[in-house]
């Protein structure tokens, strides 16, 4: 319960040196500004680690206004998400030295940015209100756009732009809900199981239901939700490959965690549970889920294949938390835990291949894994995780999700959901194993003779092998999350 | 302080300016530390004026009938004479660089100290003929300085401003006579003057006249069916741009507005009517409808334009709610937006003055080249957006708080156009920046090798304005404590 | 009875001898005797309205020769006559200072002492329709004054200016025809030809009911009449040409005093011989408001149109008399009183925008087109600053006169609270707009500089003030009596207010 100003500095170490990164004129040689990345990524790291470890942290940094204080508090929740961002960042960080050697002008930038990146998101995981959460959310939507238009092409900016007003959009639908919120709750502070002052709401309830379905697709926005998921196929293909692995396993989890937030710490489950903004928000996740495999199936270019294996994964994650049901939650929060690892881990692969052969898409790669066994045989057990088959981590968020869908009392939705998540875990194995297997068995006609070892450095290979163990490693030995991530169910739900 | 000091105040920019036309000046330099003398020394009265607290009433003359020009120092007084008083001096100073290489610098310099002193004359007054008596005067003393460049686009321009005004004027007229005719006096008091008993059964043409006079004064205020001429008198110098058309001049529509709705009708005769419906759907529309045009308008200073038609609608909005804390709102957008509009005003000035281009496609690359100017740009932007943590978002969340706490559904939807116009916003200032930072990879960064940052006559109200935005994003809490006394009519 | 008492009667016969006396004098004799008489006449009004105001007379009659009615002729004067009577003198003199100049460029040297004449009988026909009490000897002067505009229209001598001269002398008999038919009936009914007898005999007749319809046809007959005279929309036609190529001190007293005069005559109508009680009720005010706020909007929409600068300000006039007559139309003794008040601050205004107009003009090539005037208030400051403080006054911006005749029309138009309020202050609204439109576009383009070559290759000249030494005390004078009006309104509406109430 200290007052730990460890947070700050975790939070702002990053930033300041990321804004310094910006500001100073370019380096004389790239191995100081590697040598001053890396110092930014390893202290934020180890700074990161040891809050996580002590949890339980708060601290009260300033009142903007009334009800307007900045204010984190580092709770159960947040060391989830905490614990993604620390793992995830560090690794992709590490990747990215070696692959933006090759746009020597630009680098600078690029780590400014993401170095900045990391610190808002881990503010994110440390907000303690939804004015602090909502102050990050914004900070965190402008410092990534640069990330995505980072090659400054045609299209590149308008998918920065696209991707820009798309979060601004769904940040505004946040923003009615928190003036609303203002007014209707006790406290802006995030309270397991809901902050609701219910003296006040008496007579109001159905305003405070839009105002609730409004936050939910707002911050719906971020993590891919149909209706406004339609900037994050053209965003996250476009960025290099470091910043999609972030952006697809970290900055669409933050639309996640603003929902749980809102669901589960202001409004409280209790609340929205069986009325029309859950079968609504049902709805719309299964129709994602199953809109998001079926693009990524169809789709050639290999990024963006993943892209839109986001939008269904990310939504399966809503899916379980939309049902308000133990089982089901324990799922989602296990799937966001998991899917940042895999998607992570697969986006640097496809930026691996890219990187060393520049063939972007699906049907060009053929062969693949001749070339680059290490990269395929991590993308090939990611994939076998994604798609849930056992024992890799995927099988056990989707196997939790399954019975908590199952176990509801919502009609329809109680079969039509692990419907809907079998087909999409099919139509997953439809997108993804076909490019392992023609990547390792590329068939009679395969010109074997020009082939040559084209496998990254070990800078390139290592987080990605780590990142793919984690991947198995969780779904083997997965009790120490379970019960951890029990507890934590218990205490919200 | 005596009473004579608001006289002091009103008129020592208007002497200084008429003397700054006529005294010789042997070289810029004298004229410039001249007028920005008389200037800072006249808004230091200002401050010494509402710091020392509320006064009586002060007539200075009888005017008709019973009428008098007369002056008085309430809570909306300090509002809006310290916030005129602090960006004046500020702007003048932008204004020595700006128009270095203008003819005509002291003809400008009169007109625009005159038109400060008319403008602290709209804000001391203490009732609605004296106010509207410098409303006019204000229209009149910022002709000249529309016109200023006398090309052909400016004469049509100011001719637009002109005929807007005046006859925005003549219905703020209507809506005077009506108070003479059916209130127990024209002062200002909070809470109005109405006479329930001359009202008698007239309450629904009252409130038609109410339209009219929102309208009229609205035209200053640039309200939607007649905001055009914003934009237009945007050919104006920038300085006059900056200070009048995003502060002075359109702020003094919505502080007539504000007298007339809060001082003289009275909320509580207009709450709950019709009329409290139309006028907030309006500004409602107002704010929606500015934002889209100035999404469609790539020339500079008319997206800015159309973007202060936009903002000017959110302190309308409030006002509009009609209830103490949507006057703390108004209020409070209406001191933030003014510090946020008069730096991206000056950072587009700066960039029309240090490359001679108007268009925002020409600002390719400019952010490298030009730091302070982008930087503050930036921040500004991102301010009206409504990013936490800068001044826009606090009077955005006033604003909203107020419309919730009304529990007027119509205020509900107004949150949303609020939100829509906040996201056109981010629209249109982002694309400005992005584009300065970010420019294609292609840009050939020859063609803009010589641009660079102004001098500091230019930098320094642009970087004050810029922490101001910071500042008013971190700690309001005074500012916002003193609205609420003021909105609740302590003074 | 003191002595001061015979002002009005001395004042008439001034004039009007000076106008005799003038025909054998030489034109600069003429001249002085003609300012010396206005001079005279104004002092002695002021004179008069003193000792009105401090005595408690308030108003009286005077028999012409001590014989009493229904064979004597009387006059009446009481404190709105006297203030009537100053204004116009002053107003005569200034329009004449100012056209001083320009006075021999336009009139044929030996017709000028007929000029003077001409303004000498004007003079003394309007005071005497300011102060007589008796119909008849009212349309005898309005004839006097008909002719005496007519010759001071025709005396340019061009074709333009015989033209609108004889289209005025054609409209201006049908408004008297129609006028004297009036004056008939009226005397049909009653048998009088003193206004305060008629009065009696009509109140009579009224409560009796009887001649319902002839009285109504009456006050239709007189009032259109009048309204022909002064140019109430429709019947205007007549106007722009005559103001806008007679000469100059012409034009500024034909907009500024004879349509007064007949506007003030009409006001004696109403309250002295038909009662305004009656004249409400008839429908002859809803027609007439109408047609004024008809005229309101129609005048500055011709105005807005005219290139000519001189006929846009004499198409200003045709609006300024609508306001005028608006006032009329919504049938209170508030508006009447907002209508004698606009008929001060337009006598002052519009002879003031014709001078200073004369001025701009003159310095632009004596070109009269809008365009040629671009920078002309740079090149005569003098006439600048006349033309936009007439201006100002025009759109109403505080501190001149034009301010409070809006004010009070709007005040006027809402305690009365009848049906006609909102079209009355929409219109006002409207028309305040369209004023903007015309007056604020001319002084835009005269405050738009050209280049000194350009004023060379043109053949533009700068006149400085101490070049025109009379016009720039004329101007002066003007801008100081508007500001007069402007900010001292308050005991002129109470003169006009208790003028009024004398009326009756």
């Amino acid at each position: 319960m200290d007052q730990s100003v460890l947070i700050l500095f975790a939070i702002f170490i990053p930033i300041v040196l990321g804004v310094y990164l910006l500001a100073r004129p370019d380096y004389k040689s790239r191995v100081s500004l590697v040598a001053n990345a890396s110092v930014g990524f390893a202290i934020t790291t180890v700074l990161s680690l040891v809050i996580l470890i002590e949890g339980d942290l708060r601290l009260d940094v300033f009142t903007i206004g009334k009800n307007m204080n900045i204010y984190f508090h580092v709770d159960d929740m947040s060391r989830v998400f905490g614990t993604i961002v620390t793992i995830v960042m560090p690794l992709v960080g590490i990747y990215a030295f070696e692959y933006m050697s090759h746009y020597k002008k630009e680098e600078k930038r690029f780590f400014g940015f993401f170095l900045m990146v990391y610190g808002v998101l881990l503010a994110l995981t440390y907000a303690g209100n939804v004015v602090t959460f909502y102050l990050f959310y914004e900070l965190m939507s402008l410092s990534s756009v640069p990330l995505v238009f980072h090659f400054r092409s045609r299209e590149a900016i308008m998918a920065g732009l696209k991707y820009l007003f798309y979060s601004l959009c769904g940040a505004y639908f946040v923003l009615f809900g928190i003036y609303f919120l203002n007014q209707y709750t006790i406290t802006l502070d995030f309270v397991a199981g809901g902050t609701l002052n219910m003296a006040r709401v008496a007579g109001s309830e159905g305003l405070l239901l839009v105002v609730a379905m409004s936050m939910i697709i707002g911050f719906g926005v971020k993590a891919g939700m149909i209706p406004l998921h339609a900037w994050l196929p053209n965003a996250h293909p476009i960025a290099p490959a470091p910043a999609s692995a972030a952006l697809s396993s970290l900055i669409v989890k933050m639309g996640v965690f603003g929902v749980m937030r809102v669901v589960y710490y202001l409004f409280g489950a209790e609340f929205l549970r069986g009325t029309w903004v859950q079968y609504t928000w049902l709805t719309l996740t299964l129709i994602t889920v199953f809109f998001g495999s079926m693009m990524a199936y169809r789709e050639k270019q290999f990024k963006k294949r993943l892209a839109y294996s986001t939008v269904s994964q990310v939504s399966y994650i809503l899916f379980g938390m939309a049902l308000m049901q133990s089982q089901a939650l324990i799922g989602s929060v296990l799937h966001i835990l998991f899917h940042a690892v895999i998607k992570s881990a697969l986006f640097l692969s496809a930026g691996a291949i890219i990187y060393k052969t520049g063939v972007e898409r699906v049907d060009e790669m053929r062969g693949i894994g001749k070339k680059m066994p290490k990269i395929m045989w991590s993308f090939t057990l990611c994939s076998l995780a994604l798609i849930g088959i056992p024992p890799a981590s995927g099988f056990i968020s989707k196997w939790y999700l399954a019975t908590g869908s199952l176990a509801t009392e919502i009609p329809v939705i109680a079969w039509l959901g692990p419907v809907v998540l079998l087909v999409s875990a099919l139509l997953t194995a439809g997108y993804l194993l076909p490019i392992a297997i023609d990547g390792f068995f590329p068939g009679p006609d395969f010109d074997y003779k020009h082939l040559e070892k084209k496998d990254p450095t070990k800078q390139m290979i290592v987080p990605i092998m780590i990142l793919a163990a984690l991947a198995v490693l969780f779904g083997v030995l997965p009790n120490p999350v379970i019960s951890y991530v029990t507890e934590l169910v218990a205490s919200v739900l | 302080m005596s009473q004579y000091w608001i006289l002091v105040a009103i008129l020592l920019p208007m002497v200084g300016g008429v003397a700054t036309r006529f005294i010789p000046f042997k070289k810029e330099k004298q004229m410039f530390f001249f007028v920005e003398m008389y200037m800072i020394i006249t808004s230091c009265i200002v401050w010494g004026l509402i710091t020392g607290g509320t006064t009586e009433v002060f007539h200075v003359v009888h005017f008709v009938n019973d009428l008098s020009i007369s002056f008085k120092i309430d809570g909306l007084t300090m509002v809006f004479a310290g916030l005129v008083s602090v960006l004046w001096p500020l702007a003048t100073l932008y204004a020595f660089e700006y128009m270095e290489h203008h003819d005509r610098q002291n003809t400008f310099f009169m007109f625009y100290s005159l038109a400060y002193g008319v403008t602290l004359g709209i804000s001391f007054a203490s009732d609605m003929l004296s106010m509207y008596f410098f409303y006019e005067l204000l229209t009149l003393s910022t002709v000249p300085l529309v016109m200023h460049s006398l090309e052909r686009d400016a004469i049509l321009a100011t001719r637009k401003y002109l005929y807007y005004s005046l006859g925005g004027a003549a219905f703020a007229l209507m809506g005077l006579v009506f108070l003479i005719v059916y209130g127990d006096t024209l002062e200002f008091q909070f809470g109005g003057v109405l006479n329930m008993a001359k009202i008698g059964g007239n309450a629904n043409m009252l409130l038609w006249i109410y339209l009219f006079a929102f309208l009229g004064f609205g035209v200053k205020a640039a309200i939607f069916p007649v905001c055009e001429w914003l934009p237009t008198a945007g050919v104006a110098p920038t300085p006059v741009t900056a200070l009048l058309h995003a502060v002075a001049v359109v702020k003094a529509g919505v502080f007539g507005i504000i007298r007339l709705t809060y001082y003289s009708f009275g909320t509580g005769f207009l709450r709950g009517t019709w009329v409290q419906d139309v006028v907030m759907i309006l500004a409602m529309f107002t704010a929606v409808y500015g934002c889209s045009r100035a999404v469609k308008e790539s020339h500079i200073k008319r997206r800015l334009a159309y973007s202060t038609v936009s903002n000017l609608s959110y302190i309308i909005f409030g006002v509009t709610i009609m209830t103490p804390l949507g006057l703390v709102g108004a209020l409070c957008h209406m001191v933030c937006h003014a510090v946020m509009k008069i730096c991206s005003f000056m950072c587009a000035g700066a960039f029309m003055h240090q490359t001679g281009k108007k268009y925002i496609f020409d600002m390719d690359g400019l952010g490298r080249k030009m730091p302070i100017i982008f930087v503050c740009l930036g921040l500004s932007g991102a301010g009206l957006m409504g990013v936490p943590g800068l001044a826009g978002f606090i009077s955005k969340w006033n604003l909203a708080a107020a419309a919730v706490d009304s529990k007027n559904p119509v205020a509900y939807v107004g949150i949303v156009c609020l939100l829509i116009s906040a996201l056109l916003t981010a629209i249109y200032m982002m694309s400005i920046v992005m584009r300065a930072f970010f420019p294609p990879h292609d840009f050939d960064k020859n063609t803009i090798r010589n641009a660079k940052d102004p001098g500091w006559k230019m930098c320094l109200p642009i970087i004050i304005c810029a922490v101001f935005t910071l500042l008013l994003g971190f700690f309001s809490t005074p500012l916002v404590q003193f609205f609420r006394t003021v909105a609740v009519g302590v003074y | 009875m003191a002595f001061v008492q015979n002002v009005p009667f001395f004042s008439i016969m001034i004039s009007m001898f000076a106008g005799i006396v003038s025909s054998v004098l030489s034109a600069k004799t003429a001249r002085r005797l003609n300012i010396i008489a206005t001079v005279t006449i104004g002092l002695l009004s002021v004179w008069l309205l003193v000792f009105l105001i401090q005595s408690d007379i308030g108003s009286y009659t005077y028999m012409m020769g001590h014989f009493p009615a229904p064979w004597g002729n009387e006059i009446r004067a009481g404190v709105l006559e006297a203030l009537m009577a100053i204004v116009f003198c002053v107003i005569m003199l200034l329009s004449l200072l100012g056209g001083l100049h320009k006075l021999a460029e336009e009139v044929a040297p030996a017709k000028e002492n007929i000029f003077y004449i001409l303004v000498d009988l004007l003079l003394g026909s309007l005071l005497a329709l300011i102060y007589t009490n008796d119909i008849f000897t009212a349309y005898v002067f309005v004839e006097i004054n008909t002719l005496a505009a007519c010759g001071l229209i025709a005396i340019r001598e061009t074709g333009r200016t015989f033209e609108a001269a004889v289209r005025y002398m054609i409209m201006s008999l049908l408004g008297s025809g129609l006028l004297l038919m009036g004056i008939c009936m009226l005397y049909d009914m009653t048998g009088h030809l003193l206004m305060s007898n008629m009065k009696a005999s009509i109140d009579v007749i009224m409560q009796e009911g009887t001649y319902a319809v002839p009285m109504l046809i009456t006050i239709g007959l007189m009032v259109v009449g009048l309204a022909i005279k002064s140019a109430l929309f429709p019947f205007h036609a007549w106007l722009p040409d005559a103001y806008g190529y007679s000469t100059i001190s012409s034009a500024a007293m034909l907009s500024s005093l004879v349509s007064k005069g007949y506007i003030f005559l009409l006001v004696k109508i109403f309250y002295r011989v038909i009662g305004l009680e009656y004249i409400t009720e008839s429908h002859v005010l809803n027609i007439i408001f109408w047609f004024a706020i008809t005229g309101m909007i129609f005048g500055s929409v011709n105005a807005i149109w005219e290139k000519d600068i001189r006929r846009m300000v004499a198409f200003s006039s045709v609006a300024q008399i609508g306001y005028i007559y608006m006032g009329f139309g919504l049938g209170t003794e508030a508006g009447i009183i907002a209508s004698v008040y606009h008929m001060l601050m337009h006598s002052a205004t519009k002879s003031m925008l014709f001078i200073s107009a004369m001025g701009l003009t003159d310095v632009s090539g004596k070109n009269r087109d809008f365009f040629a005037l671009t920078g002309a208030g740079y090149r005569n400051k003098v006439a600048g600053a006349g033309f936009l403080v007439g201006s100002l006054s025009m759109v109403g911006i505080p501190i001149f006169a034009g301010f409070v005749s809006k004010l009070l029309f709007a005040e006027a138009a809402i305690s009365g609270a009848s049906w006609r309020m909102f079209p009355a202050i929409i219109t006002l609204g409207i028309s305040t707009i369209l004023n903007a439109v015309y007056f604020m576009k001319t002084v835009l383009r005269i405050y738009t500089p050209i280049t000194k070559e350009e004023e060379l290759e043109k053949g533009f000249v700068r006149i400085q003030w101490n070049q025109q030494k009379i016009y720039t005390v004329a101007i002066i004078l003007f801008i100081l009596l508007n500001v007069f009006l402007g900010t001292n309104s308050k005991p002129i509406l109470q003169m006009i207010e208790v003028g009024l109430h004398n009326f009756m």
